[in-house]
């Protein structure tokens, strides 16, 4: 009855109960385990082209794949777990020029990824107008 | 087993770098307690391991790139200071942790005191 009172009193009581239960611990411990699944990156961008540094904690640099299709670039790799089993990952980033896909360097250190990507030279045309 | 505690200290001479516990693990043999700290982009000089009165600390920090002439589009990664401090279980062996440090990732051994490792009784045939 008591309860039934406060809870008139106080409508968000029955939330407030509930999310104080919550375990938080374990929504940390999701978020964080899905920030490593989904790599941070940094972008940096010129006239020049892009360059991308991502958190690769963990993944042995024979794991890591770096792929570029059409604009899309993709990074992925495959972690080994504590438990003796792997988890995979991969984030791609759509481009906003065209590249020169045969010159794009990929290094790792100290669990960092950095990818530089040029951008393709602008093909400059002048478009010969005809008199009609 | 929870062997984290948060940092409770400020370095006040370094203030620009926000304070970020590491994500860590924690799996446990016969042997020995293993734990696995994330540091990327964390350099070997810029780790610091101390262990005092059972309190493992550890204190990193990390460098990110900049490339010249860019303008960063995308930031989700940042400088920070790693801290995370370990209160040690009695049942570990302080003498003989290792660490090594590979591919952004610091690897504890905390092995056990010999006391409480396993150990196999053999039965006797009555």
């Amino acid at each position: 009855m008591r309860a039934y009172l406060n809870t008139i009193g106080n409508p968000w009581r029955v939330f407030d109960e509930l999310m104080s239960e919550f375990p938080y611990e374990l929504l940390n411990t999701a978020w964080r385990t899905r920030a490593g699944r989904y790599p941070r990156v940094n972008v940096w961008e010129s006239d020049e082209g892009l360059a991308v540094e991502a958190e690769v904690a963990g993944v042995e640099p024979d794991k890591l794949d770096v792929a570029v299709d059409a604009n899309v670039l993709t990074i992925k790799g495959e972690r080994e777990q504590e438990d003796g089993g792997t988890s995979e990952f991969q984030r791609s980033f759509n481009l906003p020029f065209e590249l020169e896909s045969d010159k794009i360097k990929a290094a790792v250190k100290n669990g960092m990824l950095t990818v530089t990507i040029p951008r393709k030279a602008a093909e400059k045309r002048r478009i010969a107008i005809e008199k009609l | 087993m929870s062997l984290i505690k948060k940092s409770e200290n400020v370095d006040a001479q370094k203030v620009s770098r926000v304070e970020v516990t590491p994500v860590s693990r924690v799996t446990e043999n016969g042997e020995a307690f293993v734990m696995t700290v994330e540091l990327p982009g964390v350099g070997d000089k810029d780790l610091e391991l101390v262990l005092e009165n059972h309190t493992l600390s550890l204190t990193a920090e990390n460098a990110l790139q900049s490339f010249k002439d860019h303008s960063l589009v995308l930031n989700e990664v940042a400088e920070v200071r790693y801290r995370a401090a370990f209160d040690l279980p009695d049942r570990v062996d302080a003498a003989g942790i290792k660490a090594a440090h590979r591919n952004g990732l610091l690897i504890l051994t905390l092995p056990k005191r010999e006391e409480f490792k396993p150990k196999r009784i053999s039965i006797s045939k009555g």
